[in-house]
């Protein structure tokens, strides 16, 4: 176990520092969600009375939109380099190399989501600064990345790879984009807990499965 | 011992004639609803394919299940084959849902759990068979594959929940009672009964006889690529 753990540790820090020295993933993500604030800004015309209620949905758009453009890349250094098989000979226990790739996007989900925050609260004039709206963003972004390791891990090996995985995931997705926009819309309007709390069980429900699913079936995406 | 050939017409034949009887009952034997009308009959077609789409999805699953833990590659077919099935019923229940909303709900779409649920698994399944389209390898594509299959079929069940959650007007026939349900009469269930039976059994005969087309086809695609190979060392060699 302690053997497992800090493999995990070296794949997981293995990963930042390749972000940290391009910084391509996140600079892109970044661009893409300030930009699709700006879009949603003339798309909807958003009026201040309407902002409150709106904010956790266009949030969470903003936030996959561009999570799935990092999920597109973060297979692409283990494809073009070929440092793939290398892993897979290296690493004991396949499963460890899909947790480790789990985990690191979820962070890189994090650092989107403590940076587009603050930037929407600025442009908006709107308060964000609440524990239970992160606390929603911060669960479903875990399912995210759960549901879109595995599906990355698979697009990346097809001949479509990018095009294909917004396809995959997004209806797989529909329960976390139901729920995150519903509970975060419940606290943003300052509604009971007793309201809302089903769709935080639901997150964590999904969490849950899509997780142990794809601990379970990773092994037969890597075997060649 | 009957062959498998005169046991496959054996199977045409009772399905064609178990929906034939169906039919009649549904015009003839079953009562017009009193509130919706004739046009109410749509509904004992509507919830067999809705049964049979679900039916496809759930054989999928579990012969995905059954492919990764024992590879055998009929397997995969069986699951491609049920997947294509469960979509096309999915669609007509879609559509004839669609005829009997327009005049009991005055719209031909509404934002309820049942239709946003279904359409969004047919999305699902749409994109399983890009997956499949992408991958050259069979192996890895009966494999990836698969794995969809089983992630696919966990969400569905979460967001029927979720959907349901939001708000419905569907009627509900098994289990609790909402507001738009219909009574129904001994004669409509007999009818309903049926017309899922005849249904069920057209989607055996349709699983089969697909799931050995698609085989014979990877059979040929085999043998051409071995061909060319063949071919290929000739060329190489003389």
């Amino acid at each position: 176990m302690k053997n497992w753990l800090s493999t995990l540790k070296t794949l997981i820090w293995k990963d930042l520092l390749q972000e940290w020295r391009s910084k391509d993933m996140l600079t892109a993500m970044l661009a893409f969600a300030i930009l699709s604030i700006f879009i949603f800004n003339y798309a909807m015309e958003l009026d201040p009375r309407q902002r409150a209620e709106l904010a956790p949905g266009i949030l969470w758009v903003v936030i996959t939109f561009s999570g799935t453009l990092g999920l597109n890349r973060s297979f692409v250094a283990e494809q073009e380099q070929g440092s793939f098989d290398a892993l897979v000979m290296a690493v004991p226990g396949l499963a460890s190399i899909w947790f480790a790739k789990q985990i690191s996007n979820f962070l890189m989900m994090l650092v989107l989501i403590v940076i587009v925050l603050p930037i929407y609260s600025l442009l908006y004039n709107q308060n964000l600064f609440i524990p239970g709206l992160w606390l929603t963003l911060i669960l479903g972004a875990w399912s995210f990345s759960a549901a879109g390791t595995l599906l990355a891990s698979m697009t990346a090996q097809t001949r479509m790879r990018d095009l294909l995985l917004p396809v995959l995931l997004f209806p797989i997705l529909m329960p976390v984009n139901m729920a995150v926009v519903k509970a975060g819309t419940g606290i943003m309007t300052g509604a009971a807990l007793a309201s809302y709390q089903v769709w935080l069980s639901i997150l964590l429900v999904y969490g849950i499965i899509m997780t142990t699913i794809s601990f379970m079936v990773f092994d037969y995406v890597i075997l060649e | 011992m009957l062959s498998w050939n005169k046991k496959l017409t054996f199977l045409a034949i009772l399905s064609g004639a178990l929906v034939l009887i169906a039919f009649a009952l549904v015009l003839f034997y079953a009562p017009v609803e009193q509130n919706m009308g004739v046009v109410q009959k749509v509904f004992y077609f509507h919830v067999a394919a809705a049964w049979l789409g679900m039916l496809g999805f759930l054989v999928a699953a579990v012969c995905s299940v059954m492919y990764l833990s024992k590879g055998n590659p009929n397997l995969d077919a069986v699951a491609a084959s049920s997947v294509e099935i469960g979509l096309l019923f999915t669609a007509i229940a879609n559509f004839s849902g669609m005829i009997w909303a327009r005049p009991a709900w005055n719209t031909w779409w509404t934002w309820d759990p049942r239709l946003t649920t279904m359409t969004i698994m047919a999305f699902t399944y749409i994109a399983y068979f890009l997956l499949r389209r992408g991958i050259d390898d069979p192996a890895k594509k009966a494999r990836f594959g698969s794995i969809y299959l089983i992630i696919g079929f966990a969400t569905v069940p979460l967001t029927f929940f979720s959907a349901r959650l939001l708000r419905t007007i569907h009627p509900t026939i098994f289990g609790s009672a909402g507001t738009g349900d219909m009574a129904m009469t001994p004669a409509m269930y007999q009818t309903m009964g049926l017309s899922i039976f005849a249904f069920s059994v057209l989607f055996a005969l349709l699983l089969i006889v697909r799931s050995r087309l698609r085989l014979n086809e990877q059979w040929l695609e085999e043998q051409e690529a071995m061909e060319q190979e063949e071919e290929f060392g000739e060329v190489v060699n003389g």
